[in-house]
């Protein structure tokens, strides 16, 4: 059995409104269409400041504001200001579509920050497609535009689809003369609207999905000043790769937590699709008690990795990996403990990396060493 | 019977290579595997208990460009790491 150490709680997930001003077409999280956030439930900022004071002495070093649109919450700049106030690193993820030049200063004054801008193409149509709404492209270029003027070097996320996957090449040019830090590039999760995606086959397929991260960890990381990175799990990322740099890939959940716009915690946003995964009232339920106490926390605390089952439990990244996204493959099976999709159609395919699979099921442990240069 | 410096892989390791030239050493007896860069890969396959561990240097000197000065101790500690991990064993002395 694992550890059962009670790790920090080092991040709050803030799913911050149930609306978004964009119609994603492969959002998992699946907001309330809300061009201005003023008809769609958004989390109180008491509960905001009630949720960051009771996870301080739990470990609290960072919080993420994301949605939905977070940039709709009807009072967003105040809750930059408790970020502030608190000392914490602010993580905001989003479309771009309010951050004008005075949001984007104001994000600045938080001296530890990062922001991510989704980006879904090269040019207005695709992103547009994907997005939903017109002028969406030139508002989220501008949004990069206006962070890198005002000292925030923000992160780029593609997430890549049958219609936009021509364009990985043109995307790392546009966004390396944008000015951003890095660029990201997602793979559709089956959930929710990314479901419906997969079912229409606008997603790549498996073997694309591959080639794809080999094109761009092995072809064009090497020959640009962006950080790049494909968001898969670990074990088809490259060695040289894992050894160097954080690229995601795996599960946070160790040491996350979310609260969702309605004012619960949650593992993460997918407590807005699935009930089960909710754990408690902010303001009602002490955070000590549902960090330390909920049944599903501890249960996963006590059987990761060793309680992951098919693929998962052959994989010799498993400890790393978690299963890559716990919430995806809740959703998908019902349990914690099944299997990542991607690596599952990956074994089915025969495309499963060989060098990364054990010959036992329980104990596997990898490590990296990069040091014998 | 002593410890000699000539390195030798446990028998049971499976070096796995991989498409960029990093490679995983598995040991399905005990489900312990680690990552290792090009140098490691060169280095596992220069132990055979018959070259000394300053020997292996040697060779990966001349075998790669723009080695640099902190090479040696290095592989000393990479191989000493899969030694206490129990990858690495050292050849014994063998009665002439």
């Amino acid at each position: 059995m694992g550890s059962t150490i009670m790790p920090a709680l080092n991040t709050l997930y803030f799913y911050l409104t149930e609306g978004c001003n964009l119609a994603c077409r492969h959002c998992w999280i699946v907001p309330h269409f809300d061009a201005t956030g003023q008809h769609s439930p958004s989390l109180p900022v008491e509960l905001f400041e009630t949720a960051i004071r009771e996870a301080k002495p739990l470990g609290l070093s960072s919080v993420k504001l994301t949605g939905g649109e977070p940039l709709i919450h009807p009072h967003f700049r105040r809750l930059l200001e408790i970020v502030r106030r608190e000392g914490l690193r602010l993580i905001i993820e989003t479309n771009g579509l309010l951050v004008t030049p005075e949001i984007a200063v104001e994000i600045a004054e938080s001296p530890n920050r990062f922001v991510s801008v989704s980006i879904d193409g090269s040019d207005a149509a695709t992103h547009e497609w994907v997005r939903g709404i017109p002028g969406a492209f030139e508002a989220a270029r501008h949004a990069v535009i206006n962070l890198v003027d005002s000292g925030t070097r923000p992160q780029v996320i593609f997430t890549v689809m049958r219609r936009n996957a021509g364009q990985v090449d043109a995307m790392v040019q546009m966004v390396e003369e944008l000015g951003a830090n890095s660029l990201k590039f997602n793979v559709v999760q089956p959930t929710a609207r990314g479901e419906n995606l997969q079912k229409d086959q606008e997603t790549l397929d498996i073997a694309d999905l591959i080639a794809l991260g080999r094109h761009v960890e092995q072809d064009l990381a090497p020959k640009t000043k962006l950080k790049l990175f494909i968001h898969y799990p670990l074990a088809f990322r490259a060695l040289h790769r894992i050894a160097n740099e954080n690229g995601g890939g795996t599960c946070g959940i160790s040491g996350i937590l979310g609260v969702i716009a309605s004012g619960h915690y949650a593992l993460c946003g997918i407590g807005e699709q699935v009930a089960d995964l909710t754990f408690g009232e902010v303001g009602k339920d002490p955070l000590a008690e549902v960090w330390q106490e909920n049944a599903i926390l501890k249960a996963l605390r006590e059987g990761m990795p060793e309680r992951l089952e098919g693929i998962c439990s052959r994989c010799l990244m498993k400890e790393p990996c978690m299963g890559s996204c716990i919430a995806q493959n809740y959703y998908r099976k019902g349990s914690l403990w099944a299997p990542n999709w991607f690596c599952e159609q990956a074994e089915k395919a025969g495309l499963f990396p060989a060098s990364r699979q054990g010959t036992t099921s329980s104990q596997d442990s990898f490590t990296t060493n990069g040091n014998a240069n | 019977m002593n410890q000699t410096d000539r390195p030798i892989p446990n028998p049971i390791v499976m070096l796995r290579e991989e498409f960029d030239d990093w490679a995983v050493l598995y040991n399905p007896d005990t489900a312990d595997a680690v990552g290792i860069n090009p140098v490691g890969v060169a280095v596992w396959k220069m132990m055979n208990g018959k070259r000394s561990l300053e020997q292996i240097v040697a060779e990966i000197g001349k075998s790669f460009v723009e080695v640099p000065d902190a090479a040696r101790d290095e592989i000393v500690i990479f191989v000493s790491t899969l030694a206490e991990n129990g990858f690495v064993g050292l050849e014994l002395e063998r009665k002439a």
